[in-house]
């Protein structure tokens, strides 16, 4: 099938939000192709809790846009069965908190058929979930554990961060040969709007994308946390010229992004909401350093949340960077 | 035509009265939670009083409680937490039963034996098994009541815990609050006639029971917690309840039959029928009830005093309780 890979100016756009970016998507796939279908918690008649599948039971009906009992091992563990038969399922996890019953699934089958079957079977799945902070909720319901999904190998992990990226990131996971895990920042589902072409594109997975350019410090992020870096580094503009890269795909990573910029810089830093320990902002720090050792002009700031569980109400504004704590990192890093 | 009344007329009014307590204590919270004082989420009981006051009333102080499903207010009131210590969590604050660390849907009393709900739906029966192990291990006669709502019985955590249970034939109630609906997703296209059922092949005893009736349930697990005081092992009761109010505060619920909606608010409101029954045997007055709700409604204002002049945790006490003992700086990120 031939497909886009970029939006074009000239088309015809709608001004989304985030979640309604993620109906559009999954919609004009639904459209374009028969074979995929949504599944999940109260994604049907409900509409999801977060309202991302609102409309699509009432166009597709019941088969396309499948209610399912309330168990994210039976959920995930079924779309596995459809994939492997060669439909193009997309998941939802009502929390991102809720996928360690299907965790074993994800691990155990999806992302491992193709390997084990020496590519006999394979696993077109999509998995979504709302992740991240934002809902004032403790705990399943604001962590982001994105670094545990990057370490299985055989899985890619996307993260958009703009309304358009979204529909196109999506529309690329569907089409992927493989599992995606597509993590939606609920934070930013109504924050902004943004003009979205009305037709089907795709964003390729794998490619960062620099969304602010500049010479003195990289900083690397993704999701919820690319809007107040982009914060940061405009009330810095007079002291520091900070680039802001946008991963958008955490599995497998954009190196040739990440090690151009700070080949340009010397200088890092990287903004996630997840704890530091173990986070992938370690990852990253270990990327450059591997490959980039000799440009290295300072440590490498590591700006996230911290090494408990997401917290309740109040500390939520404590947990999550915000742009002061972002420019303090860029400015050490930048100052070294 | 009412039902009898099948206890002593003083337990009965304790009943009204503890039914009462939930819902003015959730009248409450609802408005405090409109007005954006409660953040977060907040689940309501609204046609589940019945079933927790009579769970409530049939344990002892020191059975434990782990519980499950979404409808928990009523449930922590029916295992005697102060209505300040509950408010005070509810509004994330340090006066709360959990410093307010953990909010509506973690409330936990190590002190009442009330082990807190972990978020994940279907997963807190494992750990009830646990509890019930350890009193066995401690040859206590203490039982472990654990509830679920119909939607979490589709989890395979849920059966696994009574595989466990069974195998050793532990002193574990397990308690199924169904109220037909998971959110959107209804029960009745699960497929066991009644829930308990699930119960059979592990050869436990089975219930189910009309869950909107104070009575019937304290009746129902008084005679499950006996049976295993005295070693008889595992029951499975299905508390079949009606949901009279949205999943969460703001769900439209536009997944529900209007007719039958008002159907069951009519007919299943455990706290009407449990007042005409009580009036109409001259158990209660009228301005008896009016005392119990003036009483009640004073107490719940004192909770919302307690807690919104309680402070919030500082920004550090996030770290604490992580760990007892911090090893190589772990936490020391700040
Ligand atoms: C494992 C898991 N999946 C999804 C959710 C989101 N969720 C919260 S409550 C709920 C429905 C629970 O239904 P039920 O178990 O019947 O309890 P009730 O709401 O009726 O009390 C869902 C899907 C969750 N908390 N845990």
């Amino acid at each position: 099938m031939a497909t886009e890979t970029e939006p074009q100016t000239d088309r015809e756009t709608e001004s989304l939000t985030l979640v309604q970016a993620v109906q559009d998507g999954l919609r004009t796939e639904m459209e374009r192709d028969e074979d995929v279908l949504v599944m999940g918690e109260d994604v049907g008649k409900n509409g999801g809790v977060f309202r991302a599948t609102e409309g699509l039971y009432d166009q597709f009906g019941e088969e396309r846009v499948i209610d399912t009992p309330l168990a994210e091992s039976g959920i995930v563990g079924t779309a596995i069965g459809m994939a492997a038969y060669g439909l193009r399922p997309v998941a939802e996890m009502q929390f991102m908190g809720f996928i360690y019953p299907a965790f074993d699934q994800i691990v155990s089958h999806a992302a491992r058929l193709r390997t084990r079957s020496r590519g006999r079977f394979t696993c077109p799945l999509v998995v979504r979930a709302p992740y991240g902070g934002g809902i004032r909720a403790p705990e399943h319901h604001s962590e982001s554990t994105e670094a545990m999904f990057v370490h299985q190998p055989g899985l890619k992990v996307v993260v958009p961060s703009t309304p358009a990226d979204t529909k196109g990131l999506l529309t690329s996971a569907i089409r992927d040969p493989d599992p995606v895990l597509f993590l939606e920042p609920k934070l930013i589902y109504r924050a902004f709007r943004e003009d979205v072409p009305v037709d089907s594109y795709e964003v390729p997975l794998g490619e960062a994308a620099v969304r602010r350019e500049g010479s003195d410090v990289s900083v690397f992020t993704w999701g919820a946390m690319t809007r107040p870096t982009l914060e940061a580094a405009d009330n810095l503009a007079d002291e520091v010229d900070v680039e802001v890269v946008d991963l958008r795909t955490l599995s497998p990573l954009d190196d040739d992004t990440i090690l151009d910029s700070f080949k340009k810089t010397g200088r890092a830093a990287v903004v996630h909401e997840a704890p530091k320990t173990g986070g992938l902002a370690g990852e990253i720090t270990a990327t450059i350093q591997e490959e980039a050792l000799l440009y290295q002009e300072a440590p490498i700031e590591r700006i996230t949340g911290f090494d408990t569980p997401f917290p309740l109400y109040a500390l939520e504004d404590y947990y999550l960077p915000e742009a002061a704590r972002i420019e303090d990192g860029i400015r050490r890093a930048a100052g070294f | 035509m009412t039902q009898n009344v099948s206890v002593d007329d003083e337990t009965a009014r304790q009943f009204l009265e503890g039914m009462l307590r939930i819902d003015i204590f959730e009248e409450e919270t609802k408005e405090r939670f409109g007005e954006g004082e409660i953040p977060g989420f907040v689940h309501l009981s609204g046609g589940h009083e019945g079933s927790h006051i009579g769970m409530g009333a049939a344990m002892g102080d020191d059975d434990w409680l782990a519980v499950g499903g979404a409808r928990l207010i009523g449930q922590y009131i029916a295992k005697g937490v102060p209505l300040p210590d509950i408010m005070a969590e509810l509004y994330g604050r340090v006066g709360g039963s959990n410093k307010g660390h953990g909010g509506q849907m973690h409330v936990s009393d190590i002190g009442r034996k009330l082990y807190g709900h972990a978020a994940t739906i279907g997963s807190g029966q494992n750990p009830a098994v646990g509890l019930a192990l350890a009193e066995e291990i401690q040859e206590t006669d203490n039982v472990a009541v654990t509830t679920i709502g119909d939607g979490g019985t589709s989890r395979g955590s849920f059966h696994t815990a009574l595989v466990f249970a069974a195998y050793w034939d532990l002193p574990v109630v397990f308690v199924i609050e169904n109220n037909e609906w998971a959110i959107s997703t209804p029960a009745e296209s699960l497929s066991p006639d009644h829930l308990s059922d699930y119960g059979i092949p592990h050869k436990m005893a089975t219930e189910s029971i009309d869950g909107s009736d104070v009575e019937a349930v304290y009746h129902t697990v008084s005679e499950a917690i006996e049976r295993a005081r005295n070693g008889g092992g595992p029951t499975v009761i299905e508390s079949r309840v009606a949901r009279l109010v949205p999943h969460f505060e703001g769900d439209k619920e536009t997944y529900r039959d209007t007719d039958e909606y008002e159907r069951l608010k009519e007919e299943k409101d455990p706290i009407e029928n449990y007042r005409e029954r009580l009036l109409e045997r001259d158990i209660v007055t009228e301005t008896g009830i009016e005392d119990m709700i003036a009483n009640i409604e004073t107490e719940v204002k004192e909770a919302v005093e307690f807690a919104r002049e309680s402070p919030e945790p500082e920004p550090e006490a996030a770290y604490d309780h992580v760990y007892r003992t911090p090893l190589y700086g772990q936490g020391e990120n700040q």
